[in-house]
């Protein structure tokens, strides 16, 4: 399918594509910086091929890879409507008399580039020419050099408290004895302080589900405009990555979206395994399905207790309600892996041990129950007329604006479009389940509402599917170079003891080559990109947080709305911040 | 008349009356958290004292010795009047409301069950109720917090408002009673209550006193998802304790006047025969208005604030002015 | 009924000692040691941007206007309750007249569109 894309390229620009490589079934075509701009506007709009999504737009630093020119920008397409994928490398040439090197940018083709750009200008410093507003993103506005380059070094930088209390010249408990540095934000030019009443809600608030901070324009309680302020929350798991193996970093992306750990498990296992090529055992792929779909309803579960929450007050009842029932899907989780909530629950190559024999059992009963209580949620909710109006008609996100800014899972379906990977690239055996795609046509909060809801029950539906015809058979691959053996065998076999003892001091190394991983996750589409420099640590790891992307229709859902349904629109955001600052 | 009946008496019973409200606004914040609790399937407070039953006790201590904490741009007179602006309306409205229908005598004194008969009841029930909006609003005004000024610009006009049905709808109710004051109004429910009467009437009289006393679904004032805290954002320790017992006791008072005006008051079966039934009766009442809106508040979304200004004025006031020509025509009708 | 405003006073000096009590016995007892970062406004834990007495929209100033013709009118309304059933029958035409302007005026602050949040 992108071997026709790129004949295409080749014949529309003969002078713009350098290279075309595959690897691993992802097409790579590289692109000259000049060239860019036109050649991405033909992807979007020449009609066979249609490129409408910018999945996820970042960097790689290649100044360890030897290759020049050192920095080049990676673009990761997909086309709904064709279902087919591609991606493009462009070169930086950069000769040190600016700054840093200069891309142009496609945030007027693809709107959701704005905040990828931003990210890569931030973590990665490179400029991009024809951005709207190019400032940090994630980093504090004064911070000092770009920590994604392979030269920035690794290492702490000073914590500032405003008390230290085991002191004891400062025994008077909170007196400031250090001012941290406050360097807030800054907000876009055309906000309007002066006869506009300016209002932050958060960081410090109680309903932005986390350090998250808006900047509201205000015009009597009437909004003028929104502007996010992210990287509260910042952690760099993508320099973490470029510095652990493979394997380490899996406890890494349970902290993303903290409510949708398996599913970030789930991403990220699949992208290594797509590296290696390995073959997961079906026990394993339907186990995982369970898992993920277990863990999506968790997810769904809390938005809906949190939205709720949102909309009606501290006191609603339907907090506590969901959050009992999340707490036994997380009781579910507990008997597979002993965690809850950070499950680290799958392995690449398969899973970390054999589910419990009471675990169908618990699935069984928790999903008969559950239809049950779905209802009453319904009965509390749909057709309250107090939550219809609060909802319907409230953040209005048309389906082509939100696939312009890249916005995936149940907030691009509510604008009527059925796009789901787990029915357009199946993955993990998702393609043996019977199940259906919820969508709407409002795009309105209460579309969202809807969908999210009957997403639930079609979760329930997979894993009843796949929990009453679990496979017999081996829980993980038996390709030693990847998974462990089994504790029975290191001590008969001496081969078993070296693969294990290799296995946990070196790690496997992939071959070098780049992969995309994508999967459907509660929010949208987490993807991961991994750059295998041949060595058991990726040379290059990034992550396309669904939060992160989607959080950037924000401003466009809420403008002309009042306040009181900001709080509705965040909420059906269904914003994790983990997610959005990674 | 001798200064005993005079002051005395009255002092006394005044007293009892804050006392009787102070000890029941304690223990509505503890039955609230209760109830509520028991919605959602928790515990609620349990910690302190056997059933947690000494947890508004702790709350009050932890409350008072509370560091005060004023931020440095308020408006230092108003910022500290306002708590007790409105605090002080919700205690005296209590001054009319008569708890009992029997008179006792103790030591020589004939004690009414009330603190005072005021013959225009009801109007200086309108009237003070009124005047509680004034320590939100003031309160919003001087902390120099946005929250807070939004949050008391939507007080102020919705409280304005929702009293505009509610003082219709007493309209209503006075056209069959005949007379202002409380006692009269209730001793007309001695054979039917106002609520089968004025079913409608009573209706728009909770829903306005819901809103009035700021409960949910009309809780906009202070919408914490959206305003924090609202206009109490900047109020800590015993200052903001004045608010919460403000907001608190205005609840009881709500129940109360509802079923003075609506339920019948003290009456109820046998009431005659052991007169202090009347009582009981009373306090069964209110607590049933108030496990009502403790129900409400467990149980549905808060409203939007235009939505909510667009009730009030394109339903509810039309619908009570609407109440009271019909109620009009069919007691002339009735004779 | 002097006395009855007599009684009513006696509860109203005992509702303003009650906060007095409790802001002076707080004031007394509770711990002193205000610094400028406690002592800052709230606004999410940042810097506030901009001035908070700003001029602001009218929409609740119009519903505040439309209160007060209503509630003038709502008053005149409650001594024909009182005495209603001593008054002969065309107190009820003139009171059904007098309620029939109030709606008017209602409808044509409606259709003004001084209901509408805008």
């Amino acid at each position: 399918m992108s071997d026709t894309t790129f004949e295409k390229l080749r014949a529309q620009f003969p002078d713009a594509v350098l290279d075309v490589s595959e690897f691993r079934g992802d097409t790579t075509a590289t692109i000259t910086r000049e060239t860019f701009l036109d050649v991405a506007r033909f992807l979007r709009d020449e009609p066979d091929l249609q490129y409408d999504l910018l999945v996820d737009l970042t960097s790689i630093d290649r100044r360890d890879l030897g290759i020049e020119p050192r920095f080049v920008t990676v673009y990761e397409l997909y086309s709904i409507p064709k279902n087919h994928s591609a991606r493009l490398k462009v070169p930086l040439p950069w000769d040190n008399s600016t700054e840093m090197p200069q891309c142009p940018s496609v945030a007027a083709i693809w709107p959701t580039g704005n905040w990828h750009e931003r990210e890569v200008y931030d973590l990665m410093g490179i400029g991009f020419t024809g951005h709207p507003w190019l400032h940090r993103i994630l980093m504090p506005e004064n911070w000092v050099g770009h920590p994604l380059r392979k030269d920035y070094p690794l290492g702490g930088e000073p914590v500032y408290f405003s008390s230290d209390r085991d002191n004891p010249r400062f025994a008077h408990l909170g007196k400031p004895i250090m001012e941290g540095p406050s360097y807030p934000s800054k907000l876009p030019d055309d906000v309007d302080s002066e006869t506009h009443l300016v209002i932050n809600v958060g960081p410090q608030h109680p309903a932005t589900h986390g350090v998250l901070r808006l900047a509201v324009e205000l015009d009597g309680e009437r909004i003028v405009s929104v502007n996010p302020d992210i990287g509260y929350l910042h952690s760099g798991f993508e320099k973490t990555g470029e510095n652990k193996r493979y394997e380490k970093f899996i406890p890494y992306t349970d902290r993303m979206d903290y409510l949708a750990a398996m599913n970030n498990n789930l991403a990220y296992v699949l992208t290594v395994e797509k590296l290696l090529e390995v073959e997961i055992p079906p026990r394993a792929q339907y186990i995982r399905v369970i898992l993920a779909e277990l863990q999506r309803i968790a997810s769904h579960l809390f938005w809906i207790a949190t939205h709720a929450h949102d909309v009606s007050g501290t006191i609603h009842s339907l907090l506590m309600y969901a959050l009992r029932e999340r707490e036994r899907i997380l009781d579910i989780f507990e008997m597979f892996c002993g965690a809850r909530l950070t499950t680290s629950g799958m392995s690449v190559g398969g899973l970390r041990q054999d589910i419990p024999g009471a675990f169908p059992d618990a699935v069984r009963s928790f999903v008969s129950e559950f239809w049950k209580r779905l209802q009453d949620y319904e009965a509390m909710l749909t057709r309250n007329p107090i939550w219809l109006s609060r909802l319907k008609g409230v953040g209005i996100l048309r389906a082509e604006d939100a696939v312009a800014l890249g916005v995936t899972g149940p907030m691009l379906r509510a604008g009527g479009v059925p796009f789901d990977l787990r029915k357009a690239q199946p993955y993990s055996s998702y393609d043996h389940f019977d199940f259906d795609i919820p969508t709407a046509t409002e795009a309105d909060s209460y579309a969202r509402y809807q969908v999210r809801m009957r997403e639930m029950e079609q979760s329930l539906r997979i894993v009843e599917q796949a929990v009453n015809r679990l496979p017999e058979g081996p829980f993980c691959t038996d390709d030693r170079k990847v998974a462990p053996p089994p504790r029975s065998e290191i001590d008969l076999s001496m081969e078993s003891l070296i693969h294990h003892f290799k296995l946990y001091t070196e790690g496997y190394k992939p071959p070098v080559g780049e992969v995309y991983g994508m999967a459907e996750n509660p929010k949208g589409i987490l993807g991961f990109f991994l750059v295998s420099d041949g060595t058991a640590i990726p040379y290059r790891l990034h992550v396309r947080g669904p939060s992160f992307v989607n959080l950037q229709a924000t401003d466009l859902m809420a403008r002309g709305h009042l306040l009181s349904d900001l709080i509705t629109i965040i909420g059906t955001i269904d914003v994790v911040l983990g997610d959005v600052d990674r | 008349m001798d200064w005993i009946s005079l002051l005395l008496v009255p002092a006394i019973k005044s007293l009892v009356v804050v006392v009787a409200l102070l000890t029941g606004f304690a223990y509505l914040s503890y039955v609230e958290r209760k109830l509520v609790a028991r919605f959602q399937v928790r515990y609620g407070p349990n910690r302190a004292g056997p059933f947690g039953i000494l947890q508004p006790i702790s709350d009050a201590l932890k409350m008072v010795f509370k560091e005060e904490i004023v931020p440095l741009n308020v408006d230092h007179v108003v910022y500290l009047l306002s708590p007790a602006l409105t605090v002080m309306p919700a205690l005296v409205i209590w001054a009319v409301i008569p708890v009992s229908g029997a008179s006792f005598t103790l030591f020589g004194q004939t004690i009414t069950p009330y603190v005072s008969d005021v013959n225009v009841g009801l109007l200086y029930i309108l009237a003070i109720a009124s005047l509680a909006t004034y320590g939100i609003v003031l309160a919003g005004w001087s902390s120099n917090n946005k929250y807070s000024l939004l949050g008391a610009l939507r007080t102020s006009s919705q409280m304005l408002s929702y009293e505009l049905p509610m003082g219709i709808t007493l309209v209503s109710v006075l056209l069959i009673a005949g007379s202002l004051s409380l006692v009269d109004i209730v001793q007309a429910q001695r054979g039917v209550w106002f609520a089968l009467l004025q079913p409608i009437g009573f209706i728009i009289y909770f829903i306005c006193g819901l809103a009035e006393a700021g409960r949910s679904p009309f809780d906009l004032p202070e919408t914490e998802n959206e305003l924090v805290s609202g206009f109490a954002t900047e109020y800590g320790g015993i200052k903001f304790a004045l608010f919460f017992m403000g907001e608190y006791i205005h609840m009881i008072t709500i129940s109360a006047l509802a079923t003075t005006f609506f339920l019948g008051g003290w009456y109820g079966p046998f009431v005659n025969q052991i007169p202090v039934l009347g009582l009981v009766y009373f306090l069964i009442k209110v607590a049933f208005m108030i496990f009502l809106i403790v129900w409400i508040r467990a149980s549905l979304p808060r409203i939007r604030y235009d939505k909510l200004m667009h009730f009030c004025w394109k339903f509810l006031l039309p619908l009570s002015l609407l109440n009271l020509v019909v109620t009009a025509v069919v007691l002339v009708l009735v004779g | 009924m002097l006395s009855d405003f007599t009684f009513v006073g006696i509860l109203v000096l005992i509702a303003v000692l009650l906060p007095v009590v409790g802001l002076g016995l707080s004031w007394l007892i509770r711990p002193k040691k205000p610094n400028p970062v406690k002592q800052s406004t709230y606004e999410c834990g940042i810097e506030t941007i901009g001035d908070t007495w700003v001029q602001f929209r009218a929409q609740y100033y119009i519903y505040a206007l439309v209160f007060v013709v209503f509630d003038i009118e709502a008053v005149f309304l409650l001594p024909w309750a009182v005495a209603y059933d001593q008054l002969p029958l065309y107190a009820l035409t003139e009171a059904v007249i007098f309620v029939l302007i109030l709606a008017l005026a209602l409808v044509y602050a409606w259709r003004k569109g001084a209901l509408r949040w805008s």
